[in-house]
């Protein structure tokens, strides 16, 4: 079985067992390449009543590789306004690179540290180069696949 | 990747300038260099090739390598088993050398089945580092598994041998769950003794001081981030196995190599000189005698 089956199923089997944390929810996880999830940052923050998806894609390496997550843009879902999200949803966090990623974090340790990624925002903005990432398509379509120079150590 | 060729020499215009010539920009891409061409090209871990081999590498450059190289083999040395660069490589080649030195050993069942009560008392010190438990089996199983089958080979299982041993380092999952769980162990020595190891963490970037935590985050845990001397010493440590560093850095006046002794227990009287892994900036292989 390959290490990212084996993991992901004991990862299942824990959010199963013993629920998720306040604000995160599992929508969708029928396999083990890719599961969406929910959060929402409760209490006196700038997202207040905004509910998130988020989409994590797993390689076979994963969780000695970083899963490659995005927030969902669609019809029903919008990637929140953030210095740290693009419009495509994106994210530019280090914990989802190669420097910041360890086989010990967790799909939901990621929600976790995103969810505090926004209940710590400052202002409502996007990324000073978002229209360069994102509107002249120069972003590809796995954003594992960006290098992504943090704006600052916060997160 | 800028160049097809196997072998890092470096491109200077003088035949025989060295690397004490470079400047530090330069001594970077040379490791850049080294990594590149090696991350996803060679196997996680080689079959050992002759040292004349990596002398052929270093004929077009420096000097002070090849004085270097001379010098090894003139001590016996005689073949190196190369890791990929890919900056897991310390971790690999400790690795290999330790269950290789649990295989060969004289009394091998008795030493592996110590190797393994060791690495089973480790697991809570992981637990205590706040690592989840059913997080870390998944890589421990792996090393534990290579180890088990030289102490105790299940009915149905074949005994591990140098060739089987060399495929379960070339098999991805299993190689770098292993590099995994060492790294875990390493930051979890360093996390239980704080105290101690702090006064000696730098950031290996700015060269300022760092957390022990922060260190282990950034620089222990995550893949792909090189050991230093502090993880050398933590790891050599936690495992119970002495092992030496060669230097072949290019910065040798008189061609000589500095070893430098991992020690943690004196050695047992007759045991085979320890495991040396042989160094070049950025990089890390197994140096053996044949």
């Amino acid at each position: 079985m390959a290490v990212s089956t084996r993991r992901l199923q004991k990862e299942l089997t824990e959010i199963k067992t013993n629920g998720t944390p306040v604000g995160i929810k599992l929508l969708q996880a029928d396999n083990f390449e890719s599961w969406f999830l929910s959060i929402e940052v409760l209490g006196d923050t700038l997202y207040q009543g905004e509910v998130f998806a988020l989409k994590f894609r797993f390689d076979s390496q994963y969780p000695i590789s970083a899963p490659a997550v995005q927030f969902v843009v669609d019809d029903y879902y919008k990637a929140p306004v953030h210095p740290h999200v693009y419009s495509n949803g994106h994210i530019c966090a280090s914990i989802l690179g190669s420097e910041g990623w360890s086989p010990v974090l967790s799909v939901i340790s990621v929600c976790i540290t995103l969810q505090s990624m926004l209940a710590f925002a400052k202002e409502r903005k996007r990324p000073p180069d978002n229209d360069g990432y994102v509107i002249r398509a120069r972003a590809p379509e796995n954003p594992k696949k960006t290098r992504f120079v943090y704006h600052d150590d916060e997160v | 990747m800028a160049s097809q060729s196997d072998a890092p020499v470096p491109q200077s215009q003088n035949l025989n300038d060295d690397l004490n010539a470079l400047s530090v920009d330069e001594l970077d891409r040379l490791t850049q260099n080294i990594l590149d061409e090696t991350t996803s090209t060679r196997p996680l871990l080689s079959e050992t090739s002759p040292l004349s081999v990596l002398r052929e590498e270093y004929e077009r450059g420096s000097g002070t390598f090849l004085k270097q190289i001379d010098y090894l083999s003139s001590k016996g040395y005689t073949h190196l088993r190369r890791a990929r660069g890919d900056g897991d490589c310390f971790y690999r080649s400790l690795a290999f050398a330790w269950v290789e030195s649990l295989l060969t050993s004289q009394d091998s069942a008795f030493d592996s089945s110590m190797a393994l009560s060791l690495l089973e008392s480790s697991l809570p010190s992981l637990e205590a580092a706040g690592f989840e438990g059913s997080v870390c089996q998944d890589f421990y199983d792996e090393l534990a598994n290579l180890v088990r089958r030289i102490a105790s080979p299940g009915p149905n299982e074949p005994p591990l041998t140098p060739s089987t041993l060399l495929e379960a380092f070339q098999n991805p999952e299993i190689s770098n769950s292993i590099v995994v769980f060492l790294r875990l162990l390493t930051s979890a020595a360093i996390r239980a003794d704080q105290d101690s190891y702090e006064a000696f963490l730098v950031h290996p970037e700015t060269g300022g001081p760092i957390t022990a935590q922060t260190f282990c985050e950034n620089f222990v845990e995550p893949c792909g981030k090189e050991a230093d001397d502090v993880q050398i010493t933590v790891l050599t440590k936690a495992l119970n196995f002495n092992i030496q560093v060669a230097y072949l850095d290019g910065r040798s006046s008189d061609g000589t190599v500095n070893f430098v002794e991992f020690q943690i227990a004196p050695p047992a009287p007759g045991a085979p000189p320890p495991p040396v892994l042989l160094y070049r900036p950025g990089h890390y292989d197994i140096l053996e005698k044949h």
